[in-house]
């Protein structure tokens, strides 16, 4: 495969022809920022805060979106460079909440990041701003359109990896607005609330309703696991905080890369609930009562030994868990077959 | 020792005479939110954060100094305890600069959790904001007074150790302030930048300028260390981020002892990935002296020298 060869920061790197500048760089080992760039997404190079000079080119480039190209000489942090992004995130902060204070997302916001990183504070331009109501009337997603800085990949992910197009930019200019179509609340509209916008969102504007009101980002142990509802094996992070499963987020799972559907990042209600059985329960006299796990399985041994002798094995049947593993379901229809002696073994396939 | 028993949010615990409701709520795992309370500093209860309610009686109480007596019902998060606690947020953020967004104290403030905690989303009532100029004319402490919550823990720490007590509250009302003598900038002051008061602070008024834009503080991870220059045994942090040490921080003082400048300063060239040359204070400024200076040794690499030639 032909490669080229550029200089950036001074640094001589190789990479494959049609890399971008940003994935050289990133090769080379310099962090440059981003807000709308995302290696899974289509490239709308719109929020210009991964600018970069690129010796002889008149403006400054983004670098997400530009091919490298044999012998490019490029600063990624040269004082030109500094003073864009610094102003982009002063007009960005010029129309931004000032509520990291209680903002679900602080402490994992790329518009925080940036402005520690390049020392900014608040208030670098007066103007307008918006005063957009809060979303919050379904049980899943909160949508704070004024925290959101129109990156777009809400948009894109949702038409590129969910295949939904629920969600696409309105208006006009000041006024431009990610929506559904006519501006109907996501409760209204045809999303599925697989919360993939969620996981894409760099600040507060979109955020998992749940999780974000019982933890701070940084309390939270994130647990790698993969999701027990299907087949799939989607991985996912579980957000733990003093014990407790408090959320679920995206991790770069091997199946499903960030992506995941409304169960697996949304129903992880059952883990805690008092409803949950955590101990057998035999059913005495009409009532259901705790028992050991040996009298359970005992009498379960007991009452199947029964059925069989006195109406055959094929009054028995077998349901199967999708939450089980496979190998959990192959003992399940081994049992079936080889100790009741029918083959009425089926499973419910998908939760 | 006989103990106390009393009921707190409906568990019995019995904690021994003397102990404080708040102890006794600790005891049974049950959080209490303090700003001004710290167990090695005498108690002043001055912040009113951690009121609980006490079964009969007609106001919501201190828990940080009041004494558990046996047959007390507490209850620490009733209506009237939470709407206390609320008002207080409320009346402490309404004076408060709303800058989390790049203040060095993000995610490691009692303000902020608190906030968080009882849902309070900024300032309530409209009232007048300070509008102090951050003090960072010293190489360790950067003062910002707007951020002050007035808790005393540094004025209370400071004072501990004999002959310091640098600073102070001066003026009234609205205008209290913590200051040195004369409100001078403390590095005008005889302030040793030991950095005790900094270990305290619950907000982000004082914080540590030899860390100032390295890093946020959940990107941090801390390690305890003792100090080895004397026999005190103070506690300081090594401040790590990615693997590397980017920092020292004072932690506590060893029981009755000071803490002290040149033993961070010796931790640092210890411990640090790239400890920035010591800077001390000469003739009322600071200038960058040698590592030799700063720990004192000179005198000893002199007379080693002089041996050396002989």
């Amino acid at each position: 495969m032909a490669e080229v060869t550029l200089t950036i920061n001074g640094l001589q790197v190789t990479v494959p022809q049609g890399s971008t500048i940003l994935e050289a760089a990133e090769k080379a080992g310099f962090f440059i920022p981003t807000f709308c760039h995302d290696p899974e997404l289509s490239k709308p190079a719109s929020c210009r805060i991964c600018v970069v000079e690129v010796e002889g080119a008149k403006n400054l480039t983004v670098s997400c979106a530009t091919a490298a190209r044999d012998g490019m000489v490029i600063q990624t942090d040269s004082p030109a460079v500094i003073e864009a992004r610094k102003t982009i995130l002063e007009l960005l902060l010029a129309n931004h909440p000032e509520d990291c204070l209680t903002c679900g997302r602080n402490g994992d916001c790329r518009l925080q990041d940036y402005a520690y990183m390049y020392g900014l504070r608040a208030g670098g331009f007066d103007g307008e701003r918006h005063s957009y109501e809060l979303e919050e009337e379904n049980p899943f997603i909160v949508r704070d359109m004024n925290k959101c800085i129109l990156c777009g990949k809400c948009v894109r992910v949702c038409a590129e990896v969910q295949g939904n197009n629920v969600v696409d930019f309105a208006y006009r200019g000041f006024n431009a607005k990610v929506t559904t179509a006519m501006d109907v609340p996501l409760s209204e509209s045809e999303c599925v609330f697989c919360g993939n916008c969620v996981a894409f969102c760099p600040t507060g504007a979109l955020q998992e309703k749940r999780l974000r009101r019982s933890a701070r980002t940084w309390e939270v142990k994130k647990v790698k696991t993969t999701c027990p509802y299907c087949g799939t094996g989607c991985n996912f992070d579980l957000n733990v905080k003093d014990g407790k499963v408090v959320g679920v987020t995206s991790c770069e799972g091997d199946v499903n890369g960030r992506a995941l559907c409304v169960k697996g990042r949304f129903g992880y209600g059952f883990i805690h609930h008092p409803d949950r059985l955590t101990k057998p329960l035999i059913k005495k006299d009409g009532k259901f009562e705790e028992a050991t796990w040996d009298e359970a399985v005992s009498l379960v041994a007991k009452e199947l030994g029964r059925i069989k002798k006195d109406h055959g094995p094929g009054a028995l049947a077998v349901l199967s868990s999708a939450r089980c593993t496979n190998e959990e379901n192959y003992l399940m229809q081994k049992f079936t077959r080889a100790v009741l002696g029918t083959n009425n073994i089926d499973h419910c396939a998908r939760l | 020792m006989s103990g106390v028993t009393l009921t707190i949010n409906g568990q019995h615990v019995t904690v021994p005479p003397g102990s404080t409701i708040l102890d006794a709520a600790e005891k049974l795992g049950i959080f209490i939110p303090t700003l001004c309370h710290e167990p090695s500093l005498p108690g002043v209860a001055s912040c009113r954060i951690c009121v609980v309610e006490v079964g009969g009686g007609k106001k919501l109480i201190p828990s940080c100094m009041t004494a558990a007596k046996d047959g007390m019902v507490v209850e620490t998060e009733s209506e009237a305890v939470v709407e206390a606690r609320r008002t207080i947020l409320e009346l402490l953020l309404s004076n408060h600069p709303m800058d989390c967004l790049t203040c060095e104290k993000n995610g490691d403030c009692r303000l902020q959790d608190y906030a968080f905690m009882y849902g309070v989303k900024g300032p309530a009532f409209e009232g007048k904001h300070h509008d102090y100029p951050i003090e960072d004319d010293n190489p360790y402490i950067v003062r910002d007074m707007n951020k002050c919550i007035l808790c005393g823990k540094c004025v209370r720490t400071c004072a501990q150790v004999e002959g310091r007590e640098v600073i102070d509250y001066a003026y009234r009302g609205f205008d209290t302030k913590v200051t040195p003598a004369m409100d001078v900038s403390l590095g005008e002051s005889d302030c040793v930048f030991c950095g005790r008061c900094v270990a305290l602070c619950p907000v982000g008024a004082l914080t540590w300028k030899p860390l100032a834009g390295k890093g946020r503080a959940w990107e941090f991870n801390k390690e305890e260390v003792t100090c080895t220059f004397c026999e005190s045994g103070c506690a300081f942090d090594l401040v790590k981020k990615d693997h590397r040490v980017v920092g020292v921080e004072p932690k506590a003082p060893a029981p009755g002892k000071p803490l002290c400048l040149k033993g961070r300063l010796g931790l640092e060239l210890l411990y640090g990935d790239e400890p920035e040359p010591p800077k001390l204070k000469e003739d009322g400024t600071f200038v960058t002296v040698s590592w030799a200076r700063a720990l004192g040794l000179e005198d000893v690499l002199q007379k080693m020298k002089e041996v050396e030639d002989k």
